[in-house]
């Protein structure tokens, strides 16, 4: 139960990030320790019916559920793009307006269209 | 010092949206069901026999479940190139502090612009060609060991990276242009819409294994999966970071 209540609270660290935060690039972190959070719950769910590793070298027996590691592999690769993709838009923004601050570039943007 | 003032609103915002997260997310983090084991007991005793790979991850995402492979592998595409037309498109490369002016020759030597010290070069330079032997060795024991294509793959552009940052002169290998990076990575796909492909003359389907009826063993479809996907996952993610770094026109 305790690491359910430690992932819960690594969540909403994301969360508060992503809604609460002024600078993109710390968004974007936040962004990332969401996605994070989630992988770990899912790893943590699937390693409760076992304790092995699911190798199946001779007389391993009683491993861990592979499937949802197998589908955090995908989750992690998107992640991974999600990040790239958001730090590439970050920095066109950063080129048109010099600032990271997202009040700052909605008055920009705004105030003088380019 | 004024004290900085949140007006109501924005509390009220912060307040609402935080319970209707934990009104989604208690049911779920707190749940009593315990987790099913029909799928793992199914693996634990068929899935070395049915694929042939001893890593079960392995064995699910390039047999069982290829069709996510294939999307996965498709968004990473798509993601490296939006990547790259979005920083190419905003004008210089990112390299040397952001949004100042430079010349031509600067951008080309950009990398070798940074605060550089010994540390870096020494590090970097001479852990590459070991962290890409390392990634290899992943890509190819990813059937038998923890490991497997995209974790390959994301190993070997480490090593790319820190070939790009350990180049003391400016002279770069063949690893860190952007053309060959590109044209490894497209090939890739190509190859692994083939292999795709392979299983439907013999009758197994969309990504069914070709070997699964013949003499020899199943593993080998996977082993090739898992070089592919590495070396296209490699290519793809090392292409993204030396256009961070600024490598690219």
């Amino acid at each position: 139960m305790i690491e359910r209540i430690l992932l819960i609270i690594l969540f909403l660290i994301g969360f508060y990030g992503i809604i609460a935060k002024k600078n993109i690039i710390k968004k974007i972190f936040a962004l990332s320790i969401l996605n994070s959070s989630v992988v770990i719950l899912f790893i943590l769910e699937g390693s409760k019916i076992g304790t092995n590793a699911p190798i199946m070298e001779e007389g391993v027996k009683n491993v861990v559920d592979p499937i949802p590691q197998a589908l955090m592999l995908t989750a992690i690769v998107i992640g991974v793009c999600i990040t790239a993709l958001a730090l590439a838009i970050a920095f066109r923004l950063y080129r048109y307006t010099h600032t990271f601050d997202i009040d700052e570039i909605h008055r920009k943007l705004h105030d003088e269209p380019f | 010092m004024k004290k900085k003032k949140y007006s109501i609103f924005f509390i009220f915002q912060i307040v609402l949206s935080l319970t209707a997260v934990l009104a989604v997310l208690l049911p779920v983090f707190f749940s009593r069901v315990s987790w099913p084991d029909l799928a793992r007991n199914y693996l634990e005793y068929n899935g070395l026999k049915e694929s042939g790979a001893r890593n079960l991850v392995s064995s699910i995402y390039l047999g069982y479940r290829a069709f996510d492979t294939l999307g996965e592998t498709i968004v990473l595409l798509v993601a490296v190139s939006g990547t790259i037309s979005i920083i190419s498109h905003s004008g210089l490369s990112l390299a040397k502090g952001f949004g100042e002016e430079k010349s031509k020759k600067q951008t080309y030597n950009s990398i070798s612009g940074f605060n550089r010290t010994e540390l870096l070069d020494v590090v970097t330079g001479k852990l590459g060609p070991i962290v890409l032997i390392f990634g290899l060795y992943l890509m190819l024991f990813g059937h038998l060991s923890p490991g497997g294509g995209f974790q390959g793959g994301v190993v070997v552009a480490s090593g790319i990276v820190f070939m790009a940052l350990g180049s003391k002169t400016d002279s770069s290998t063949w690893l860190q242009e952007a053309g060959v990076l590109a044209k490894i990575e497209a090939t890739g796909f190509l190859f692994l819409i083939l292999a795709s492909l392979s299983g439907i003359p013999g009758g197994f389907g969309f990504f069914g294994n070709p070997l699964s009826g013949t003499e020899a063993s199943p593993v080998i479809y996977i082993i090739i999966l898992n070089t592919i996907i590495g070396l296209k996952v490699g290519a793809g993610i090392g292409f993204m970071c030396i256009a961070m770094l600024g490598k690219v026109e």
